[in-house]
C-alpha cells in the first residue's frame, strides 16, 4: 500500500504531516512493543492504563472532534463492552477473544441504534441523548439479573499483566491506524470534516450527512467496547460503578480537548498528560474526589484559553523545518 | 424541453409565505435569471429546489420527476448544483480539498477526485490558491470557490445565488465571462442577483419575484420595462442609487 | 381508584417543579443559543446552600427563598462573561463550545459538592414536611403541593416578566433574531448575562424545594438535568409554553411509572418516550423546535 503524503490529512501544519507518516506510527508502536521489557509491573500497569485512555480519548475524538457531534454518554460503550465481554464469558463460556469482538460489535449497534434519531438533528439533541443513553445504561447494569445487579460480575480471573499491556497495545494501534486511514487518509474522513465545518454546503455537494454520522458514532463506539471487554478481564470484576460510571465519559473528553480534538495525536498526548498527572495527584492526595474538580476545571480552561488543545500550542510553537526550508529557499533563491 | 419545473411552491414561516404559489419553469440549456427585492423569497426558492427546505404544498419536479422532499445530497446525485449566498467554505481544509468533497460524488478513486477537483480549479482560475487554506483566501476566491464547489459535482442545473454580490466591477466583469463560458447546452443556470447588468448581459430570461410570487416573466429588456416590475423592485432599486 | 388519583396529582406537582427547571433551560437555548449542561448542578447547589442556611439560621427554608435567587443571580451573572467568551470569538461551532464548557461546569460542581459534603445524604425539614392537604378525594403532602404552587407561581410571573415587560420584549425579540435584536440597539451581551443570572436565580431556587421534597446528595443533578432535557426534547428547544405541557407530561409519567412499573424502572421509561419522540417527530411533538 503507498501513500500519497500530501493526501487527505486533516491538519496541515508540517509537524503534525510528519508525525502522521505510517513508518514513523510504525516505529512508534514498535518502540511500545519492547517497552515491557524495561517496566516494572508498577509502571507496565500505568503503561497499559495510558494504553487504554488513548484509545478510549481517540474513539471520543472521531465522533466529538473528526465530525463535531459530542457524545456526553460514550463511557457506556466502555461498561457495555466490559459487561458483554463478561457475560459471554460467565454465562456462555465464550472464549475471551470471541467475546471482546462480539462486544465492539454490540457497542457499534447500539451506536447506530442511539444515532439513528439523534444524528439526524443538528445541535444539541445528540449530546442529550447520549448522555441520557449513559445514565440509563447505569440503571439497567443495576436492575438486570444478568448483570448481577449492582453486586456486578466476577469474571475467571487471569492474571498476566503483559498479556494485558499487549493487547491493549494491540488494540489501541488498531483504534489509531484505522482512523488514521480511514480519516485521515480516504474520502471518509473528507466528508466528516465537511460536516463538522458546514454541514449544508456538505449535504449540497453530495454527502450522505446522516448515513456518513451514523457510521462515524458507530465506529468511534466499536473500540470503546473492545476496549471495555479487555478492561473487564484484566480488572476482573466489574459492576456498575466501575465500568460503567459517569467519569469514564469525563476522563475522554478532557483527554481529546486537552490534547485536541480532530487531531491524530492530540487525543494521545492528552491522554498521557491527564494520567500522569492524575497519578501525581493521587500520590499527593489520595484518591479523594478532588479529581473531578480537576478535570471540570481543565475542561472549562481548555475551551477558553486553548480551543485546539496542547497540539495546537505545539504547532504554534515547534520549529517546522519544512517551512524554515521554504523560507530559507525564498531568501537565497539558489 | 423542460428541465425544472416548480408547481405552486408554498413556505412559509411562523404563518408568513416566503414563497407563495410559485410556478417557474426552465428549460434546458437556458440561463434564466430571479431577480427580486430584499426578502422575496429567492433563497428559499434555492433551498426548496435543493431540499434543504420543504415546501409546504407544491411539487418540484427536475427532469419530469418529482424530486420534492428529497434529502439535499439526493438532489445533487441527480444533478443539482448551488452555490451559497453567504459563502459556505469548510473552513479548515484547502481549497482544492473543498472541492475535492464534492468530485468524490463521480469519481471513484480519490486519485481522480484530486485531478477532476483540480481541473475545476483551473476552470475558474483558483489553481494558484489550491494548496491555501480557506480562511486565508479573499471574498472573490471564496465566491469562486463557491462556484467550483457546485461544479465538482458535475451538475446538469446549477443555482447560483448573488456570487457577484461586493465584488468590484473588474471581478464582476471576469464573473460574468466565466459564467458565460461555462455555459454549454448540458448546462443550465438559474442566476439570482441584484445586478441588473449583469442580469441583462447574461440571462435568456428573467423572472421577478415579489413577497414569494412571481409577478413577471419574460425575455430581460422587456421585464424591464414593465411598469408593475418597476413599481415592485426596478424603481425603487434606482431610485435608492441615486 | 384512590391510588389512581394519588398517582395523578403526585405527577402533576412533580411536574410543577420539573416546569421550573425547564423553564429557564429552554430560554437560555432560546435565547443565547446555550445548551447548559449543568442545569441539574444549578439545582443541587440550590438545595446544599438551602440546607447550610437552614443548618446555620434554622428558620424555615421558605424564608431563604428569596436570598437564594439572589444569590444564585449573581453566581450566573459571574459566569456568564465566562461562558460567552467560550461560544464566541474564532471558535467555529459556538454550541458545541458551549456544551463541552457547562459540561466542565457541570463536573465542576459535582466533584466540589462531593469533595466537601462527601457521600452522606442530607435533607431539609420545613414547617410544612409531614403536614398534608385535603384536596377532593385525597390528601396531598403539604410540601409537595406547595413545590407545585411554588412552580406555577414562578411559571406565571414568568410568564408575565417575558410577555408584559419592556425587558421580556427585549429577551424574546433577542430569541426570534439576535441580529435584527442587535440592529434595533439590544445589547445582545447584556441580555445574555441579564437572562443567565435570571435561569441560575430559578433554578437555584427551585433546587430548595427539590431539596426539601427529595434527598440532598452531590450526584442528585444528574436527574434534573435529564429531566430539563427531556422537557426540551418534548417540546422542542427554546419554545416556553411547550415547557409547561411538557413538564406536566413528565411529571405524571415518571409518577405512573414510579407507581405501576417501579421507581428503577423511570429513567428507562423515560428514556424509551424519549427515543420514540426523535424518531418520529425530530422537532418535539410541539413542533416548534430548532
Ligand atoms: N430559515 C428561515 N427561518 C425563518 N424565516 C426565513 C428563513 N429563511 C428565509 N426566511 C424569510 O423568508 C423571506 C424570504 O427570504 P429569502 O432569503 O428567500 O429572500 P431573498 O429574496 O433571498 O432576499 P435577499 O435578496 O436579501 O437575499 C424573508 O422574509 C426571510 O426573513
Ligand atoms: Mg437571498
Amino acid at each position: 500500500m503507498t501513500f500519497q503524503t500530501e493526501g487527505a490529512r486533516i491538519n496541515h501544519t508540517p509537524v503534525i504531516r510528519r508525525f502522521t507518516l505510517p513508518g514513523l506510527l510504525l516505529l512508534f508502536f514498535l518502540s511500545l512493543l519492547l517497552l515491557p521489557l524495561f517496566l516494572s509491573p508498577l509502571w507496565i500497569r500505568i503503561a497499559t492504563e495510558v494504553l487504554m485512555w488513548a484509545g478510549l480519548a481517540q474513539s471520543w475524538n472521531v465522533i466529538g472532534g473528526y465530525t463535531g457531534y459530542l457524545s456526553f454518554g460514550h463511557g457506556a460503550f466502555f461498561g457495555v463492552g466490559a459487561y458483554a465481554t463478561g457475560i459471554l464469558m460467565v454465562h456462555l463460556g465464550w472464549p475471551f477473544g470471541i467475546g471482546l469482538f462480539f462486544s465492539g460489535v454490540l457497542s457499534a449497534f447500539l451506536a447506530l441504534l442511539i444515532g439513528y434519531p439523534t444524528l439526524r438533528l443538528r445541535g444539541a439533541y445528540f449530546a442529550i441523548a447520549t448522555w441520557a443513553f449513559g445514565e440509563l445504561l447505569r440503571q439497567v447494569a443495576t436492575i438486570l439479573d444478568i448483570t448481577g445487579g449492582a453486586y456486578g460480575l466476577q469474571l475467571p480471573a487471569f492474571l498476566n499483566l503483559p498479556f494485558f499491556y499487549y493487547i491493549m497495545l494491540g488494540v489501541t494501534g488498531l483504534t489509531y491506524l484505522t482512523i488514521y486511514l480511514l480519516l485521515e487518509r480516504a474520502r471518509f474522513g473528507y466528508r466528516l470534516l465537511a460536516i463538522r465545518e458546514h454541514e449544508e454546503a456538505a449535504e449540497m455537494v453530495g454527502v450522505d450527512t446522516v448515513s456518513i454520522k451514523i457510521q462515524a458514532f458507530a465506529l468511534s463506539a466499536f473500540f470503546p467496547g473492545i476496549i471495555g471487554g479487555i478492561n473487564a478481564y484484566w480488572v476482573t470484576y466489574i459492576h456498575p460503578d466501575s465500568v460503567l460510571r459517569a467519569d469514564i465519559t469525563d476522563f475522554m473528553v478532557v483527554m481529546a480537548f486537552l490534547g485536541g480534538i480532530g487531531s491524530l495525536w492530540g487525543p494521545f498526548l492528552g491522554a498521557v498528560v491527564v494520567q500522569l498527572v492524575q497519578r501525581v495527584l493521587w500520590l499527593v492526595w489520595g484518591e479523594g474526589t478532588f479529581y473531578l474538580v480537576i478535570i471540570g476545571a481543565a475542561i472549562c480552561s481548555v475551551v477558553l484559553f486553548i480551543p485546539n488543545g496542547l497540539i495546537g500550542v505545539l504547532e504554534g510553537q515547534i520549529f517546522k523545518p519544512k517551512e524554515a526550508i521554504k523560507e530559507l529557499k525564498k531568501k537565497v533563491k539558489w | 424541453m423542460i428541465l425544472l419545473e416548480s408547481l405552486n411552491l408554498v413556505k412559509s414561516f411562523g404563518g408568513v409565505a416566503a414563497i407563495d404559489r410559485l410556478s417557474l419553469t426552465v428549460e434546458k440549456g437556458m440561463i434564466l435569471g430571479i431577480i427580486g427585492p430584499n426578502g422575496s423569497g429567492k433563497t428559499t426558492f434555492f433551498n426548496l429546489v435543493t431540499g434543504i427546505f420543504t415546501p409546504d404544498s407544491g411539487k418540484v419536479l427536475f427532469h419530469g420527476k418529482d424530486v420534492t422532499g428529497f434529502r439535499p445530497h439526493r438532489i445533487a446525485k441527480l444533478g443539482i448544483g448551488r452555490t451559497f449566498q453567504v459563502p459556505a467554505p469548510f473552513s479548515k481544509m484547502t481549497v482544492l480539498e473543498n472541492v475535492m468533497v464534492s468530485t468524490f460524488i463521480h469519481a471513484r478513486t480519490m486519485k481522480m477526485a484530486k485531478e477532476q477537483a483540480k481541473k475545476i480549479l483551473g476552470l475558474v482560475r483558483l489553481e494558484e490558491k489550491a494548496d491555501q487554506q480557506v480562511l486565508n483566501v479573499t471574498l472573490e476566491d471564496r465566491k469562486r470557490l463557491e462556484l467550483a464547489r457546485a461544479l465538482g459535482t458535475q451538475p446538469s442545473l446549477l443555482l447560483l445565488d448573488e456570487v457577484m454580490a461586493g465584488l468590484t466591477p473588474a471581478e464582476v466583469k471576469a464573473s460574468i465571462e466565466l459564467i458565460r463560458s461555462l455555459r454549454t447546452k448540458d448546462l443550465t443556470i438559474i442566476v439570482v442577483e441584484h445586478i441588473m447588468d449583469v442580469i441583462l448581459s447574461l440571462c435568456d430570461r428573467l423572472a421577478v419575484l415579489d413577497y414569494g410570487s412571481k409577478i413577471a416573466e419574460d425575455i430581460p429588456d422587456r421585464v424591464v420595462n414593465n411598469p408593475e416590475v418597476i413599481k415592485a423592485y426596478l424603481g425603487e432599486h434606482y431610485r435608492a442609487r441615486n | 381508584m384512590e391510588l389512581l388519583f394519588q398517582t395523578v396529582i403526585d405527577g402533576l406537582l412533580i411536574g410543577g417543579l420539573i416546569i421550573v427547571v425547564g423553564i429557564g433551560f429552554s430560554l437560555c437555548f432560546g435565547v443565547m443559543h446555550i445548551v447548559d449542561f449543568a442545569v441539574g448542578e444549578w439545582v443541587m447547589l440550590g438545595a446544599y446552600l438551602g440546607y447550610l442556611l437552614v443548618a446555620y439560621f434554622g428558620y424555615d427554608p421558605m424564608v431563604f427563598l428569596p436570598l437564594i435567587f439572589l444569590i444564585f443571580c449573581g453566581l450566573g451573572w459571574l459566569i456568564y462573561p465566562l461562558i460567552y467568551r467560550a461560544v464566541s470569538g474564532k471558535r467555529h461551532n459556538p454550541v458545541i463550545m458551549g456544551l463541552v464548557f457547562t459540561f466542565g461546569l457541570s463536573i465542576i460542581a459535582k466533584g466540589g459538592a462531593l469533595s466537601i459534603w462527601g457521600h452522606h445524604i442530607k435533607s431539609i425539614t420545613t414547617w410544612l414536611s409531614g403536614k398534608s392537604i385535603m384536596l377532593g378525594i385525597g390528601t396531598v403532602p403539604a410540601l409537595r403541593f406547595s413545590g407545585f404552587v411554588f412552580g406555577i407561581l414562578v411559571t406565571i410571573i414568568f410568564m408575565i416578566f417575558l410577555y408584559k415587560t419592556r425587558a421580556g420584549i427585549i429577551i424574546r425579540a433577542t430569541a426570534q433574531d439576535r441580529d435584527t435584536a442587535s440592529l434595533m440597539g439590544v445589547d445582545v451581551r447584556r441580555t445574555g448575562a441579564f437572562v443567565y443570572s435570571l435561569y441560575a436565580g430559578i433554578t437555584g431556587m427551585s433546587g430548595v424545594l427539590i431539596g426539601s421534597l427529595f434527598s440532598i446528595h452531590a450526584a442528585m443533578g444528574a436527574k434534573y438535568t435529564t429531566l430539563a432535557f427531556f422537557v426540551v426534547v418534548l417540546a422542542g428547544m427554546g419554545y416556553v409554553p411547550g415547557v409547561i405541557i411538557a413538564a406536566l407530561v413528565l411529571g405524571l409519567l415518571q409518577s405512573f411509572v414510579g407507581v405501576y412499573v417501579g421507581g428503577r424502572y423511570t429513567l428507562a421509561a423515560l428514556f424509551i418516550v424519549m427515543y420514540g419522540v426523535l424518531l418520529i417527530t425530530p422537532k418535539g411533538i410541539l413542533r416548534r423546535g430548532i
